[in-house]
């Protein structure tokens, strides 16, 4: 994979050529200092994202299927239903509380009629996922109200509320301090060993990464050690 | 399902839409008050305008048209004309109680023809009223303010026409007072109906109706005295100078319109014919040599041969069109007629009608080409369309408001746009939010300004005579406007165009930064601090 982006009049390469492979129910982390292209790395795997065409292979296969042929509907359900993306600064929606950015990512790509079927099921689920990372008292509070560990959480409960295949985290931990951050990440894998979710972490952390089953270098774009 | 969760947090958690909810408000209520005032003005000028003068005027001025009632008798024939009446419009004089005089229009009818054709006897108003709820309140006001011990001058004036006799508008319509009891036309005799605002000893009330200032004020009891100037049929002054006569009064008219409710005076046609000359008189040998001569030893004095008659005139004919038929659809039909009247009466006599070319051009015309009342309403006409394409302008600004606003309100968004393309949110989808905010935005707005707008047109006249108090100086002046109250009525068809269009409006102000936030890039978008 490469991407380069346009910055003015300049072409910034952020990946030169990154191959690597993510198997099903594997835990990778990408370990790499800022500016290595890590987020950009999660982003294209998320789909937010498309990577430079260089040839009729190069790009992103998600189970056999490449990210460029899907249409720009198929890669907004893609990235509703087999992917969740847990940010460094969590992003959470200040305006909806606990409960309803948890919500939200539920909500996406429902109409009326099937969100009115669905909304009982989906706030139970919501639910047991705020009440699993201790934040069931807390669910009409906004996000300002919250710790930083708290939002985190929120956003992991968002992340996984579709059940997703595929669990992106950038950083999460990295906005926290390390007993935090350590909760946070114990809560993650706890889940991914019950459900054998596929997930990504970026970080530049190397005690979060060695949390995973394996572990890839990213230095300036390129993959250094896989 | 996002989209309503998220506008309605989005609604109610920031200062700025509900800034843009007052900037869609205050446009909408503002050109909905301007369109409402000024189109109900035309409409009640163009309502009023058609009162007292019917649907087609056939005119000629102080020459007068001779033979009218024949020319009547061939209008009504025809089955699109309803009904004809004659009158006669001049200037003259009025001598009023108490030493009060002015300028006014004499206008001579024949009592049931004219009601028959523009319903003139609905606009008496001196009638006995019903008392109403408010009647009753007032009532007991009045009596509470007197137990109290009030002043009487400090009372509020009561509405006479609810103590009027039964009836009493009769000698109004008749243009006759007399005694009731008496066999019809015994002992009654000719009598004057004004304009409400000819006398200046009328006032209104708060609550809008009519009184008399003081004791001895009320016209009905009353006399006048009416002065004209009679016409040759040249249309040239008679050496007879002016003529005189009293009219007891016997009611008062309110048409709506200023001009007419201040200068007429109805008086019946046949009495304003003989004192402007305009009856049928006898003719004589204009060769006659006064003198006397002896027959059979006596001295006789000569007395003129009567060698015809001058038949009656009068200035104008007008003419009711069956129901269901316009004014603009009889105006040929009237002219084709009269063409042939003019043919039964060629030039060169006594007994001429005016010439029918000159008549079809200049002397028929339909209610609303009346001279006066025709370059008023093309003015009234022209206004509107100019202060609603000013406002329109305005509008527009209104409408870069909005969009200003929701350009700022999506760039705070940024992060938001990002965060709903990460979980899946389409561009469609994120479009969609922010057209939903400016829909309903304007709908909130529009729903405001309509209702603003509302009570405002319909207390504009007690909002008006409150800054008068206030300020001193009347600022709809009856005079100019020619309305005694400023119109007050919201057209819903007018509303909906006006609210309907603050929706759009709002919509449309959010279009740009709706199509702007969707095609945001997500990963910038979350980088957006």
């Amino acid at each position: 994979m490469h991407k380069t982006y346009r910055l003015g009049r300049v072409d910034v390469p952020v990946l030169r050529g990154v191959d690597i492979s993510v198997d099903e129910g594997e835990c990778v982390a990408v370990l790499g200092a800022s500016g290595s292209g890590k987020s950009t790395l999660l982003h294209l795997l998320g789909g937010l994202d498309r990577p430079d065409k260089m040839d009729a292979e190069s790009g992103i296969h998600f189970r056999g299927r490449k990210l460029r042929d899907f249409s720009s509907g198929e890669l907004d359900r893609y990235r509703t239903r087999s992917v969740g993306f847990v940010f460094q600064f969590y992003h959470l929606l200040p305006e909806l509380n606990v409960l309803e950015n948890t919500l939200v990512s539920a909500m996406v790509g429902k109409n009326r009629i099937s969100w009115a079927k669905e909304k009982a099921a989906c706030t139970q689920r919501a639910e047991m996922l705020l009440e699993r990372f201790g934040l069931g008292h807390r669910l009409r509070h906004r996000s300002v109200e919250l710790s930083g560990g708290e939002r985190q959480r929120v956003a992991i409960a968002r992340a996984l509320m579709n059940t997703p295949d595929l669990l992106l985290a950038d950083e999460p931990t990295g906005n926290l301090d390390q007993t935090t951050g350590a909760e946070i990440l114990d809560a993650m894998m706890a889940l991914r060993t019950e459900t054998n979710q596929t997930m990504v972490i970026v970080t530049h952390d190397t005690a979060t990464a060695d949390r995973a089953d394996r572990i890839v270098r990213l230095v300036d774009g390129k993959v250094v050690r896989d | 399902m996002y989209q309503p969760l998220l506008t309605r947090r989005y609604l109610t958690s920031k200062l700025m839409p509900l800034l843009a909810v007052v900037a869609v408000a205050l446009c909408a209520a503002m050109v909905l008050i301007v369109w409402s005032v000024m189109g109900g003005f035309l409409n009640s000028f163009l309502a009023s305008g058609r009162q007292m003068i019917g649907d087609v005027t056939i005119a000629y001025g102080r020459e007068g048209i001779p033979h009218y009632q024949q020319l009547m008798d061939m209008l009504e024939e025809h089955p699109d004309i309803d009904e004809t009446t004659p009158t006669i419009e001049t200037l003259g004089l009025v001598s009023l109680p108490f030493g009060e005089s002015k300028d006014v229009v004499i206008v001579g009818v024949e009592p049931e023809g004219y009601d028959a054709v523009t319903g003139y006897s609905d606009r008496l108003y001196w009638r006995q009223r019903e008392a109403t709820g408010d009647d009753e309140r007032r009532r007991e006001a009045v009596q509470q303010a007197v137990e109290n011990g009030a002043d009487f001058s400090e009372l509020p004036p009561a509405d006479i026409r609810l103590d009027l006799p039964e009836g009493f508008e009769i000698f109004g319509e008749r243009l006759l007072v007399g005694d009731p009891d008496a066999p019809a036309g015994a002992g009654w005799e000719s009598a004057a109906v004004m304009g409400l605002r000819v006398s200046p000893f009328n006032a209104t009330s708060e609550d809008g109706f009519f009184y008399p200032r003081f004791p001895g004020a009320f016209m009905p009891d009353r006399s006048i005295t009416i002065r004209v100037v009679p016409f040759n049929r040249r249309g040239g002054f008679t050496t007879a100078g002016t003529v005189d006569r009293e009219f007891p009064v016997a009611n008062e008219f309110v048409s709506g319109l200023f001009q007419v409710d201040s200068k007429w005076i109805i008086v019946p046609l046949a009495d304003l014919q003989q004192m402007l000359r305009m009856d049928a008189t006898e003719r004589v040998d204009p060769n006659f040599t006064p003198g006397a001569d002896f027959v059979n030893g006596e001295l006789v004095i000569r007395t003129p041969e009567v060698i015809g008659t001058s038949p009656a005139r009068v200035t104008s004919v007008l003419v009711k069109a069956r129901e269901g038929v316009t004014a603009d659809e009889i105006e040929p039909i009237v002219k084709d007629i009269y063409t042939e009247f003019a043919a039964l009466r060629p030039p060169g006599t006594m007994d001429s009608a005016p010439d029918a070319e000159w008549m079809r051009e200049n002397g028929i015309y339909t209610w609303k080409k009346k001279p006066g009342l025709a370059e008023f309403i093309r003015q009234v006409e022209s206004e509107t369309v100019l202060i609603l394409f000013l406002f329109a302008i305005i509008s527009m600004v209104a409408v870069v408001l909005i969009f200003a606003i929701f350009w700022a309100m999506v760039s705070e968004k940024t992060k938001d746009v990002g965060i709903l393309r990460s979980i899946g949110g389409s561009k469609l989808g994120i479009a969609w939010l922010f057209l939903r905010y400016g829909l309903i935005i304007g709908v909130l707005g529009a729903a405001i300004g309509g209702t603003l707008a509302y009570i405002i047109i319909r207390n504009i006249n007690p909002l008006h005579e409150w800054l008068t108090h206030l300020t001193g100086r009347a600022i709809w002046d009856p005079a100019f406007y020619l309305f005694s109250r400023i119109p007050d009525q919201v057209e819903p068809g007018k509303a909906a165009i006006v609210l309907v269009s603050a929706v759009l409006c709002s919509v449309l102000g959010a279009l740009i930064p709706a199509v702007r936030a969707a095609n945001m890039d997500p990963v910038r978008a979350l980088r957006f601090e």
